[in-house]
């Protein structure tokens, strides 16, 4: 009974740690006048359900002292919207990212980007951040019958929205479709193929907003998935189970009037907007898939072997339209030596908290529950990502007697650039592994030794005259 | 036996007593796991679903009686079926089924096996068989021998007719309702062979189980009263009867009338008089029999004759005045047509539209028994020629249920354990009388065989009907396994067909609509279907129906039956009455399904025109002029406008469904439809699943004034 309160307090522990590191990082800064951007380079898609915009800044430092670190900034307008947000030098190195605060504009949000070697005064340095938008694109007209095509709204700002000085700029939007209603005409800017192309424009100043507004047609996959419960359970004799329970809804442009089977199947290109089939990769590993809902197996998927990865086509029940939602639930088993990892009685357990649904993915809720064995002690979770920690809690299974420890935690909108790994570090007794084993040997002598007890001995008060 | 000589080779250091149980508890325990395992062929084939209409009511009911406890399950008022009347369905179900399995469920939660309770109740039957096996063993061994019981348990283990009800899926009352049967018939036949009150108390119970869990109870309570009343005119009454019967009767009424559900009906119905009447008769019977010992006969004969009177007179009248005030209720639709099986037919179409109601054909009786069916009069002669308390039981429990399998196809699950008892009764005596000629030396008997010796060809006649005897019961093996494989192990909710290059082609069209429904449709949304498809709506889209598979208002379901029948514009009317935002049509004319709502549809114009407010509904109107019923272009003009024509056709006449036919060919009736072209006014298409099996449409807002 002691352990698990220890574990308690270690997770207290912990968990303030946690939170103390986090309200120092997100400290107030100021902007610095030295830095200015020379060239800012930058690439919005929106040719998906998502909005992904790569930036690649050549910074420069116009100042005296070197310079550690620059801010990064996101427009009130999209700040909400924002999902992802990462940096990477110009040799692909992943640059350390805190949220910060600025005086004075509390309305925008900042990211302090640390540089890995300090730039020295007069020398520039490229950087490249990248973000991700959810729900930035806006069906227009919201509700379209069967036959037609969805058309979206892009709203956004036709600069770079930074704190500092820009020189240069250049803006490309990938729509993918030359189907383009109406967009923002601002000079010089070009329309080659699916690409419009805005810039270069000169002398930007900071904190410039001007509107950027493309109206055109993407009929790309609009799923959100609005919540994914997974869930790992871990079994230290060489399984673990992987279930996820997952919700869709399809939130491009309504399905306005009637669904005909006979348009749906005479013509191909019938419901453009609408989802028929989507792949999820799962590890190359992973075995006896289940893909079912609560009325049972889902029959409509095809499951493809390939070399690094299991390639599941899923088909719901029903094609999604505009406003159609769904729900099933998918697991499988993968092999633990892949993903645990122990020295003596010390264990590391190295996941992924989100897999990969479909491509281009965009996940309102995610809830992932780790099952650790039962007698685990100890237990420290690392994420890349801050993420809600909700309360432990046991769980029982077969012969478990005091139950197995549940971490879990929550994550709200979740994109692809998630999916990565998180730690957990416990400690487990190996000797608990023969526990379960005894527990149904001691049963099955207890019950043998019972009846041949009742076989051997008479325990009649009364002897019945009744011959029966 | 050649088994018991070969193990008597294998064990040589165990007694010869422990080998026979031995030989005993490993059959027993084979039959046992064997009913189990036969009845996992739609699992193994498909998934562990439930299966048909019923199984989905019970597994919703399951499911909340689990979730919410009991006392909520008992006051449960549903309000997703029937609307807008709704079910009070604490007190129109028998419980024991939910009970049953949500008592599994939660013994296995607590001993930490998390089974999901779609599980417990999709293997629910088929444990209960195994019980089953288990207590026909012990019934036969009471009626006749081990041996006996041995084979009767293991041709239950595999009978058909009972397989047709109880497996993996088929979650349904009649699954444990067997069990419950046999247990109390066993404990019956020990109550009369002891005349203790222990086991007639036992009866009283294991009949409440069967009362809470079965309305076929009322055949037990029937059979039992009769079998005392056999004894009674044998003249084999004792006061070992008399101890069973009185205190199974009291104890059991008693607590049958627990049960909401029956309730007063045990002392009202007319169905369970003859209980109540033998009852009577057993104390009256016993009460003379005291007083003769304690009389001169001439004063007895006087006081016999005026009590007899004077008591036949009050009981008579009592009885016509309870039927007249009302007190005992009339005998119920059903119950007549067990009597009558014409009366169903010319009275009540809902009864007779069901086809688990329709009269027995005599090859459903080869179908579902086989060879069973040629040893049941041998073991019939069996229990005549060796007649006891015991004995006589199985004999009415045997002529009894014959008729009424005769009756009702869904009867024949009360028929096949008797057959498996008496057909064990008949192959075990048959067996053990000819397998002793076979063994020529047999070392004790030697005065006996010098005494059977004056017979030729002995030992070669008892092996060839050992042979004969060993072949039919091998041919029964392979008649079982195959029916239930082919026949009972479609789960029914999800279609299978083959292709033509083998392949399996899945149908799983009910699921796809009905999740659609759950998914897409408003929280309150009231679907309309014919009552067939009630149940599984509630259970698996969650959504408010009309009518459903408890068919308890006839007018309701009259009136939905009418608005399929009628045109749009009258039946936009009924919609508009019944509140319907959806409506749901079955529609096999693409794939070939041929039970769908069209072939269906003369039920929904009889039963439509069953009540006073659809009387403009007749039958004639939707046959053509020489009476066929057609839906080509020369069907009748009130077929091919009516609003279930419409539904199941729309935009079918567009669709190429076979090779060298004109569009819209439908593959079920083998016909061009009639009316193609049309559209709908009142309704709009809303969803069509991907093999047109089930269609779903809305049903339109009234339109805006002045637009």
């Amino acid at each position: 009974m002691r352990l698990p309160a220890m574990a308690k307090l270690q997770f207290t522990l912990f968990f303030v740690l946690f939170l103390t590191i986090q309200t120092l990082s997100a400290s107030v800064d100021t902007i610095s006048s030295d830095i200015k951007l020379k060239n800012v380079d930058r690439t919005v898609d929106i040719s998906t359900q998502l909005v992904k915009v790569v930036s690649k800044i050549v910074l420069e430092n116009s100042g005296k002292s070197p310079v550690k670190h620059f801010l990064f900034a996101v427009e009130e307008a999209a700040k909400n919207n924002l999902a992802f947000i990462g940096a990477k030098d110009s040799n692909s190195k992943d640059l350390r990212l805190a949220e910060t605060t600025v005086k004075g504009y509390d309305y925008v949000k900042f990211w302090r980007v640390e540089l890995k070697e300090p730039l020295n005064a007069g020398a520039t340095v490229n950087v490249v951040v990248e973000t991700v938008f959810t729900k930035a694109l806006q069906p227009y007209p919201t509700a379209i019958t069967q036959q037609e095509d969805q058309f979206v709204k892009y709203v956004g700002n036709l600069y770079t929205y930074s704190p500092y000085y820009t020189s240069t700029q250049k803006t490309s939007v990938i729509l993918n479709t030359k189907t383009v209603e109406s967009f923002t005409k601002v000079k010089p800017f070009s329309q080659v193929d699916g690409t419009i192309i805005y810039g270069p424009y000169a002398n930007v100043g900071p904190f410039t907003e001007k509107e950027l507004s493309i109206h055109y047609k993407n009929n790309s996959p609009f799923l959100t998935v609005t919540r994914v419960e997974r869930l790992i359970e871990v079994s230290h004799w060489g399984n673990i189970a992987i279930e996820e329970v997952i919700e869709i809804e399809h939130t491009g442009a309504k399905l306005k009037g009637p669904f005909s089977r006979y348009d749906y199947q005479q013509d191909h290109h019938s419901g453009p907007a609408s989802v028929r089939a989507y792949k999820t990769l799962l590890p190359a590993s992973a075995s006896d898939v289940y893909y079912r809902d609560t009325n049972g197996n889902i029959s409509t998927s095809n499951m493809k072997v390939k070399k690094d990865s299991v390639e599941l086509d899923l088909r719901p029940r029903y094609p999604l339209f505009g406003g159609w939602r769904t729900h099933y639930t998918l697991g499988y088993n993968v092999p633990s030596y892949e993903y645990l990892y122990h020295s003596g009685n010390e264990y590391l357990l190295k996941m992924r908290s989100i897999d990969h649904i479909f491509d281009d993915m965009q996940v309102d809720e995610l809830v992932t529950k780790i099952i650790l064995p039962e007698g685990s002690t100890g237990i420290k979770l690392n994420i890349p990502y801050s993420v809600t920690r909700l309360p432990d809690s046991l769980h029982f299974t077969y012969l478990d007697t005091k139950g197995r420890p549940v971490i879990s935690f929550i994550k709200k909108n979740i994109v692809e650039n998630h999916i990565q790994d998180f730690q957990i570090r416990y400690t487990f007794p190996r000797l608990l592994m023969l526990q379960e084993p005894l527990l149904v040997v001691g049963f099955l002598y207890t019950l043998f030794l019972c009846v041949i007890i009742y076989v051997r001995l008479d325990f009649s008060i009364h002897k019945s005259e009744h011959k029966d | 036996m050649t088994a018991e000589t070969q193990s008597k080779s294998r064990l040589p250091y165990l007694s010869s007593d422990k080998q026979l149980t031995f030989i005993k508890l490993s059959v027993l325990s084979m039959a046992a796991i064997l009913s189990f395992a036969t009845r996992l062929f739609s699992v193994l084939r498909f998934e562990s679903v439930i299966h048909e209409f019923d199984p989905y009511f019970n597994y919703r009911t399951t499911r909340y009686l689990t979730e919410e406890g009991f006392y909520n399950f008992h006051n449960w008022f549903d309000d997703r079926a029937w609307y807008p009347l709704g079910r009070i369905i604490g007190g129109t179900i028998y419980p024991g089924l939910m009970v049953t399995s949500a008592t599994l469920y939660n013994i296995m939660q607590y001993l930490n096996i998390t089974i999901d309770i779609r599980n417990v109740c999709v293997f629910l039957a088929p444990f209960f068989s195994s019980l089953t096996t288990i207590v026909t063993y012990l019934l036969t061994k009471e009626l006749k021998n081990e041996g006996a019981g041995l084979v009767a348990a293991a041709m239950i283990a595999i009978v058909p007719g009972y397989i047709s009800r109880s497996v993996a899926g088929s979650y349904d009352n009649e699954g444990i309702a067997i069990f419950c049967m046999l247990l109390t018939y066993y404990f019956w036949i020990k109550a009369v062979n002891t005349g203790t009150i222990m086991w007639a108390t036992m009866t009283a119970l294991a009949y409440f189980y069967m009362v809470s869990s079965w309305g076929g109870y009322v055949f037990l309570i029937n059979l039992i009263p009769l079998h005392v009343l056999a004894l009674i005119l044998l003249g084999r009454f004792s006061s070992r009867v008399y101890v069973a019967y009185s205190t199974l009767y009291c104890i059991g009424t008693i607590l049958s009338m627990q049960i909401s559900f029956v309730g007063f009906q045990p002392v009202q119905s007319s169905e369970h008089m003859l209980a109540l009447g033998t009852f009577g008769l057993c104390q009256l019977y016993a009460f003379t029999q005291y007083l003769r010992q304690h009389l001169s006969p001439a004063n007895f004969e006087l006081l016999f004759k005026a009590l007899v009177t004077t008591l036949l007179l009050t009981l008579g009248s009592a009885i016509i005045a309870l039927t007249l005030t009302g007190k005992i209720s009339p005998w119920t639709g059903r119950f007549y047509s067990l009597l009558d099986p014409s009366y169903a037919k010319n009275h009540i179409p809902i009864i007779a539209s069901v086809s688990e109601h329709q009269p027995t054909s005599w090859s459903s009786f080869y179908f579902d028994l086989q060879v069973l069916v040629f040893l049941f009069p041998a073991g019939l002669y069996f229990c005549f020629s060796k007649l006891t308390d015991a004995n006589i039981f199985i004999i009415l429990y045997g002529v009894l249920s014959i008729y009424f399998a005769g009756v009702m196809v869904r009867l024949m699950l009360v028929l096949a354990p008797v057959m498996c008892i008496v057909s064990g009764i008949a192959a075990s005596s048959l067996l053990s009388l000819h397998v002793k000629d076979i063994e020529p030396k047999v070392e004790k008997h030697d005065k006996k065989k010098k005494h059977e010796n004056n017979l030729v060809f002995r030992s070669e006649v008892g092996t060839l009907f050992v042979c004969v005897l060993g072949c039919l019961l091998v041919s029964y093996v392979v008649h079982c396994t195959w029916v239930t494989s082919e026949a009972y192990s479609s789960p029914s909710i999800v279609l299978s067909a083959r292709a033509h290059d083998g392949a399996r082609i899945i149908f799983d069209d009910f699921r796809e609509a009905y999740t659609w429904l759950k998914m897409n449709t408003p929280e309150d949304a009231k679907v309309m279907s014919w009552w067939d498809y009630g149940y599984q709506i509630t259970a698996m889209a969650n959504r408010t129906v009309i009518v459903d598979n408890n068919t308890w208002n006839n007018t309701h379901i009259s009136r939905v039956g009418q608005a399929m029948a009628s045109t749009e514009d009258k039946a936009y009317e009924i919609m508009r009455e019944l509140d319907v935002d959806y409506v749901l049509v079955i529609f096999g004319g693409l794939v070939g399904y041929s039970s769908d709502d069209i072939n269906k549809f003369l039920w929904m114009v009889r039963i439509g025109g069953s009540t006073e407010r659809g009387a403009h509904i007749r039958e004639a109107q939707y046959y053509t002029a020489a009476g066929e019923f057609r839906v080509d272009s020369a069907g009748a003009p009130a077929l091919l406008n009516c609003l279930m024509y419409k539904m199941s056709y729309y935009k079918f006449g567009l669709v190429y469904t076979e090779g060298g036919r004109p569009p819209g060919f439908d593959r079920v009736r083998g016909a061009e439809i009639g009316n193609k072209d049309f559209n709908l006014d009142v309704l709009e298409e809303a969803y069509t699943t991907e093999h047109w099996l089930v269609r779903i449409y809305k049903v339109k807002p009234l339109p805006n004034r002045g637009v």
